[in-house]
């Protein structure tokens, strides 16, 4: 046994356990289930509602097991007369004010005051004056009712708020008897992870609007999956009654969500049932009225038989053509195993390496480790590169709130614009619009500085040599660094710059470095490593090692490297790529360019999209194959801290699931492969992708598991000096809002509410230059796209950029970008 | 929009109280109490503003204010007669004071005359037992009470 | 009689320096100064000081618990008298605020701390002022403020002013609310000592155990060891209020009888009635019957006679009074003043309170008065803070001693309703 162990005795059962650990945790490990009401292992002890009281040897009260540390030697009883006498009058006083409306509470089944009355409790009661009528069901927020005269006022929610969000919005308000949950002026209790109060609630008294009434909790079936909107992939359970959503939960997975999910997780679901979805494959006439060179689908087509007819489309146009003729743009947010058939099917079926899912600059894998997220806690240093946790991955946010309040983790944040993070860092330094790749190269020659390297000059990046030196003390004496950076949001070669970094912070002495590439798309991890690349195979093997290529894939395999997806919009426009096959992405609205794109879409000769819901993209396809989507999904994604998890399927689908569509349109391309069920490609990715071996349904199980890091290629380019606009043009950084409208969160979401109007926010600089106040309605052009917003002049980047948070589809704000995807100077001008 | 804006003079006050902690929420009570003073209610506005100047959400200021008897949503009246109750003053006959107190004044226990000049509370002990029964008003304590002695104060206050 | 705090408390402007000085005033400093901190805790710890907030914790044993070598520290001096009946801290604030002041600056040294706060109700707004003047003077004269004396020494005292809560008298409480939080009290561990007032070690003393500073570094451990009985030691002051002729603050050396207290000093009961019952340590700690009247006015003895000495606030009660009158009037006080944090407290105390209400609306059963001292026994030690164990002290020991006045209300029941 180590110094930071104890041993203790518990109803007579011996346990050892870490110091520091609770009674309550520590009696959990033998089996003895101390009932509670207020703790709950992820908020901390408060010690208010009583109900964990046992008895500790030498001491003369009972004693709260939720607020105490174990210590040696310690012997408690948790069953003794005395105890039970407590139980019960602390139960008694619990009751007294509390509604017995068990047959009408949503909490009924699954309320640990029921459970705990049963258990502990007295079968009467003694009050018998009125209870106290406090108010019944009223709005907490558009989503979450509350129930005051049910509150046992166990402060499980306001500790929350506190301690987990720390934005203090719900409050105990009042004193005494008086105590009641509320908010500021009765406003809405409203933000990113508001609904986690629904679950830690021990009693009916927060709960699901959009589920009150809708079902019994033991009417549910529940399926352990995930998360799909973003990188994190919490785990979620989802509750389903006759096939139809009912409601989304928390699933406790310390490795991934540590306990929360966001808002956007719980009640960003209803795409699952929307009116958009694609449920049928179809066949568009477009441009000239005729399909062009595709066989004729019969009506109702189910997706099985359209998908062999386009496998036969694009293998007619490639033996035409070339391989050079077709591409594949696939998705960051399909599952490993779509992504892994999609590249198997382009590479080996059509002989090209045309295949990407992205528009920025990335290469796979890292030159240190690949930091999963619970490292986070025990780094000293949180470098925070172009990120924005809070609004692109809303549970990082959690992680790192909590790693710098509780564990003494600094923050330090380098990026473009102010975040909400801000607050809790120790520094951040901020460049200009554009100018990331020089400021990662200066932190990195400051630091080759230190340790004695050479170091080339370098551009101007905004940071000041202050601040940099700072930068560069604070990064070099970190002891543990995690480098969080974000590789979408940088560009052009800048995430070369990042991978230079981290080799170079891995050269300090006695340093452990890692970093997490946190994109915000849900499976952006496993696109890379499942080679939706036109340079890389999976598991980050790069054209050039032709030997690794042709011993994994194959004599036949194809060793040039192929077009991105920016490249294959500019061949289909200049009528070069004859075939594209779009899954799960909507170029038309996500890719730069502008009108560009839908003109060179409809150039190709046949355009199949195979996607969930309808999209400008689709509306140009020949052939539409329905994708079913999340809830309906089987198959592994990979978070950003590189574990990998299975996202089951909770809703019985009418079509075939994607895998199964793309592994027959494999077979007709003379695939052989059998796969009869999505573990069996989950099998032959443990057997192909590097990083991947341990991985199986089995080891992945209901919490996941960690793929091996995958080591990068070397980096070559460095930093170009950040392109000057024309005269009076400001450099756009377009930022991401958690809540956009898109196709996802239409107007009918629950989360409506939070939507918003565009914003362009300018440094005070720039806007009087330009005459601009706060408030004004101002117009961004650039690609012939205009984009009216209003005007923030809130320095929420330095001069010479803009910042527009992405809110809606409708803003088309990726479409001022211009088509090469590098350069985003906007003309600005007051209305 | 925040309709409270600290006035010039309580800026210099909310100043010199701040400078007093080591950590800005400490002048949390201090600036409250200043509000209640200056303005005779805390109103919502003003929790804004306080919040803004202590950097902390404007529901954990109401949270703070909520949980004190001093601090009140509702505009009280220019004197604000704080009435002890407890049992000093109960085994010195203070009940009966209270209602003749109430009586004098036309209002019923917790409100405020209509021409917003006097506010009439019952009060827990306010540590003057020995001179009970006993009231408060504003900063100022009168003990040994008599209906004449109350009469008598209230009389002289304008 | 000896009197160390109320030696000249009706002197003409006491609460001015001049007068303060000119009556021995802030000698103590520079004898203080003259030794190591570590000997004034030395000190005393040997007077035999204790807390006389409440708790009667021994004042240099607390000092001693400091975090070792962590800094800054901080002074809380407990001004926030709210326990009903006690009113002496008060009567030190309003008359000699400099006493304070001075024992203040001696702790400060010994626990060498350099911020010290007086938290004091916020209804004693009025005696912030003079406060506030005090400082200000003692700032002045360079008692305060930067190397103090020229002993090196830095402090400066702030006043912090509550809002009416009683519970912020509980001392970590007062640390929440000082902190510019609802004042609830915390977990303890951590004790002050170690996390108090910013995460930092904190003491926490009462006005008058502060004040008695001065003057065991004036006079002598010994002097001030000499005065009481074996485990309580030196004067107390004690707040008479209730049915006596002369209420009033008085001065008493430990284990003077409680008789001569009542009798002697108050003047004994008025309009020749009997006395019935009298709470010794303020509204917390139970009443003792008519019959307990000489158990010496000490910690030890009253502890012996099942009450407490509390604060030191002596309320007498005389026959003319039905106790369930005042346990009621007491019960509701804990009810409003209960910070809901916790469940047997805030439903207890209002439990109770519905009760004892519907028996002296003579709706009450003879059961009640069972089911009042099983609620009781529901709540006593079972809470986050004393605050219930408070409230339930009148109501077990009037139940006690008084049952008789409970059945009264019981013969009262109309036949009909039975
Ligand atoms: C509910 C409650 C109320 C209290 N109120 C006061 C008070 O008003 N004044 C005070 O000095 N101590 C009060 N105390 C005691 C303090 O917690 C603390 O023990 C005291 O301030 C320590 O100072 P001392 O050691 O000098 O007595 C109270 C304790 C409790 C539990
Ligand atoms: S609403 Fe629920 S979680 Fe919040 S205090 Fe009440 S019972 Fe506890
Ligand atoms: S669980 Fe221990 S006090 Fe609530």
């Amino acid at each position: 046994m180590s110094d930071n162990e104890v041993t203790l005795t518990i109803d007579g059962k011996s346990v050892t356990v870490p110091k520091g650990t609770k009674l309550v945790d520590a009696a959990k490990r033998v089996d003895v289930e101390i009932p509670v009401f207020c703790y709950h292992e992820k908020i901390g002890a408060l010690g208010c509602c009583r109900m964990c009281l046992v008895e500790v040897e030498k001491m003369p009260k009972l004693m709260t097991a939720c607020t105490m540390d174990v210590m040696p030697d310690m012997v408690v009883k948790t069953t003794t007369e005395k105890v039970e006498k407590a139980q019960k009058g602390v139960l008694e006083f619990t009751l007294l004010n509390h509604p017995l409306d068990c047959p009408v509470c949503d909490k009924g089944g699954e309320c640990p005051l029921q459970d705990n009355v049963f258990k502990h409790g007295s079968p009467d009661t003694r009050m018998e004056f009125h209870r106290h009528n406090n108010a019944k069901a009223t709005a907490l927020s558009p989503v979450i009712t509350i129930d005051r005269e049910r509150c046992i006022a166990c402060q499980r929610c306001t500790a929350y708020s506190e301690r987990i969000e720390q934005d203090r919005g719900l409050v105990m308000l009042n004193r005494g008897f008086h105590n009641e949950v509320g908010t500021f002026n009765n406003e809405p209790y409203d933000n990113r992870f508001s609904g986690n109060v629904i679950d830690i609630c021990p009693v009916g008294a927060l709960t699901n609007t959009d589920f009150r009434f809708k079902a019994r909790t033991w009417d549910l079936t529940n399926v352990e999956t995930l998360c799909a909107h973003c990188g994190c992939n919490c785990n979620i359970t989802m509750g389903t009654r006759l096939n139809e959503l009912m409601r989304v939960e928390a699933r406790p997975n310390d490795a991934v969500d540590d306990g929360w999910i966001c808002d956007k997780a719980r009640w960003g679901h209803q795409f699952v049932h929307s009116e958009n979805k694609i449920s049928i494959a179809r066949e568009n006439s477009v441009g000239d009225g005729k399909p062009t060179s595709f066989p004729v689908l019969p009506h109702d087509c189910a997706g099985e038989d359209a998908a062999g007819k386009a496998a036969e489309a694009f293998k007619k146009i490639a033996e035409e053509h070339g391989p050079q003729s077709v591409g594949f743009i696939g998705s960051p947010y399909a599952t490993n195993e779509e992504n892994y058939l999609y590249q198997k099917l382009f590479r080996l079926g059509l002989g090209s390496n045309n295949i990407d899912h992205k528009v920025y600059q990335d290469t796979p894998g890292l030159p240190v480790s690949h930091y999963d997220v619970e490292q986070i806690e025990t780094s000293n240093v949180v470098l925070l590169i172009a990120s924005d946790p809070t609004e692109e991955l809303p549970i990082l946010d959690l992680r790192i709130k909590k790693a710098v309040t509780h564990g003494g983790t600094r923050l330090v944040s380098l990026n473009d614009q102010t975040i909400a993070l801000d607050k809790y860092s120790t520094q951040s330094v901020q460049y200009k619009v554009g100018g990331e790749a020089l400021a990662i190269d200066a932190l990195t020659n400051g630091l080759a500085r230190e340790l004695g390297e050479s170091a080339s000059a370098q551009g101007d990046s905004g940071i000041s040599a202050d601040d940099m030196k700072s930068l560069v003390e604070t990064v070099r004496s970190s002891m543990k660094i995690c480098v969080v950076y974000n590789p979408s949001a940088l560009s052009g070669e800048a995430v070369s710059g990042v991978k230079r970094l981290l080799k170079m912070i891995a050269k300090v002495p006695t340093m452990e470095c890692g970093a997490i590439p946190a994109a915000p798309m849900t499976n952006a991890v496993g696109a890379m490593d499942m080679g939706l690349l036109p340079d890389f195979y999976p598991g980050g093997v790069p054209m050039s090692d032709e030997e690794e290529i042709k011993k994994q894939w194959g004599e036949n395999a194809p060793t040039a490297t192929g077009l991105s997806a920016l490249e294959m919009i500019a061949r289909a426009e200049k009528g070069e790529l004859k075939a594209l096959l779009v899954h799960r992405s909507n170029p038309v609205m996500d890719f730069p360019g502008g009108a560009q794109v839908t003109e060179a879409l409809k150039k190709l000769d046949l355009l199949v999209v195979h996607d969930m819901l309808e999209t400008e993209t689709a509306k140009l396809a020949n052939l539409v194959l329905p994708s079913n989507g999340p809830g309906y999904d089987e198959g592994t994604t990979t978070n950003i801290g590189g574990r990998v998890q299975a996202r089951r399927k909770a809703l019985q689908a009418d079509q075939a699931p994607d895998w199964k569509i793309i592994s027959l349109m494999l077979n007709v391309l003379g695939d052989e492969t059998d796969y009869g069920k999505v573990s069996d490609v989950t099998e032959e990715i443990a057997r192909k992708v590097s990083g991947y071996q341990q991985i199986s349904r089995r080891s992945v199980g209901k919490t996941g598991c960690n793929r091996d890091s995958v080591i990068s290629a070397d980096e070559q380019a460095s930093a170009k000096p950040v392109q000057a606009g024309t005269n009076g043009s400001l450099r756009l950084r377009i930022a991401t809002f958690l809540f956009a409208e898109d196709k996802v969160l239409d107007a009918s979401s629950k989360l409506a509410h939070h939507f918003q109007s565009s914003t362009a926010h300018f440094n005070e600089e720039d806007a009087g230059r330009l005459g601009i106040q706060d408030g004004n309605t101002v117009l961004l052009s650039a690609e012939n796209v205009n984009l009216e917003a209003t005007a923030k002049v809130d320095n929420r980047c330095q001069p010479g950029g803009v910042v527009v948070p992405r809110v809606s589809d409708g803003q088309r704000v990726n479409g001022l970008i211009s088509a090469d995807g590098n350069t985003a100077w906007v003309e600005v001008r007051k209305v | 929009m925040s309709g409270f804006i600290f006035s010039e003079k309580q800026e210099k006050e909310v100043a010199r109280i701040i400078a007093k902690y080591p950590f800005k929420k400490s002048a949390m009570l201090p600036l409250l109490t200043l509000v209640q003073r200056d303005e005779r209610v805390v109103s919502p506005d003003a929790m804004v503003a306080i919040s803004k100047k202590l950097d902390c959400s404007p529901a954990y200021v109401q949270s703070v204010m909520s949980f004190y008897t001093m601090y009140h949503t509702e505009k009280v009246g220019k004197y604000m007669i704080l009435f002890c109750i407890n049992i000093s003053c109960q085994l010195n006959g203070c009940d009966k004071l209270l209602e003749h107190t109430a009586k004098k004044l036309g209002i019923k226990v917790g409100e405020t005359t209509g021409d917003e000049k006097f506010t009439l509370h019952r009060e827990e002990c306010l540590a003057d037992c020995t001179r009970a029964p006993m009231m408060r008003v504003n900063d100022t304590y009168y003990g040994d009470l008599t209906e004449q002695r109350i009469d008598q104060v209230l009389d002289s206050l304008d | 009689m000896t009197q160390i705090l109320f030696k000249n408390i009706n002197a003409k402007d006491l609460h001015t320096l001049k007068v303060y000085e000119e009556q021995g005033g802030y000698q103590s400093l520079k004898k203080a100064f003259a030794r190591k901190p570590e000997e004034i805790i030395e000190m005393v710890k040997a007077s035999g000081l204790r807390g006389r907030g409440g708790a009667g914790f021994p004042a240099g044993l607390k000092w001693s618990f400091l975090a070792k070598n962590v800094f800054p520290r901080y002074l809380c001096c407990n001004a926030d008298e709210s326990e009903p009946g006690t009113c002496k801290d008060r009567e030190l604030l309003l008359k000699n605020p400099h006493m304070l002041i001075e024992g203040m600056i001696l702790c400060s040294y010994a626990c060498q701390i350099e911020t010290g706060y007086i938290y004091m109700r916020g209804e004693f707004h009025d005696l912030s002022f003079i406060m506030d003047k005090a400082l200000e003077e003692a700032h002045a004269k360079g008692y305060l403020g930067k190397n103090i004396l020229g002993s090196g020494f830095n402090l400066d005292i702030h006043t912090h002013l509550g809002a009416g809560a009683y519970i912020c008298g509980e001392e970590s409480a007062l640390l929440n609310s000082l902190e510019g939080g609802r004042g609830e009290p915390r977990m303890k561990p951590p004790f002050p000592a170690v996390e108090g007032l910013y995460a930092k070690p904190t003491v926490i003393n009462n006005v008058e155990t502060l004040c008695v500073v001065p003057y065991i570094v004036n006079e002598g451990a010994e002097k001030y060891a000499a005065l009481g009985t074996e485990k309580s030691k030196g004067t107390k002051l004690v707040s008479v209020s209730g049915h006596v002729k002369k209420p009033g603050n008085y001065e008493v050396v430990l284990g003077t009888p409680t008789r001569e207290i009542i009798y002697d000093l108050a003047g004994g009961i008025r309009d020749g009635n009997k006395l019935k019952a009298f709470i010794p340590g303020g509204s917390s700690t139970p009443m003792l019957p008519a019959d307990k009247v000489d158990v010496g006015y000490d910690y030890e003895a009253i502890a012996e006679a099942g009450s407490m000495l509390g604060s030191g606030a002596l309320i007498v009660i005389d026959d003319s009074v039905n106790i369930v009158e005042t346990t009621l009037r007491l019960i509701s006080f804990y009810m409003h003043e209960s910070c809901g944090k916790c469940t047997p407290c805030r439903e207890g105390t209002r439990w109770l309170y519905q009760i004892v209400e519907r028996i002296m609306q003579n709706k009450g059963q003879l059961e009640y008065i069972d089911k009042l001292e099983d609620i009781c026994g529901n709540m006593a030690m079972k809470t986050f803070c004393p605050l219930a164990d408070a409230c339930v002290s009148p109501v077990v020991s009037s139940i006690k001693h008084f049952r008789s006045d409970y059945e009264e209300y019981f013969k009262k029941i109309p036949v009909s309703s039975v």
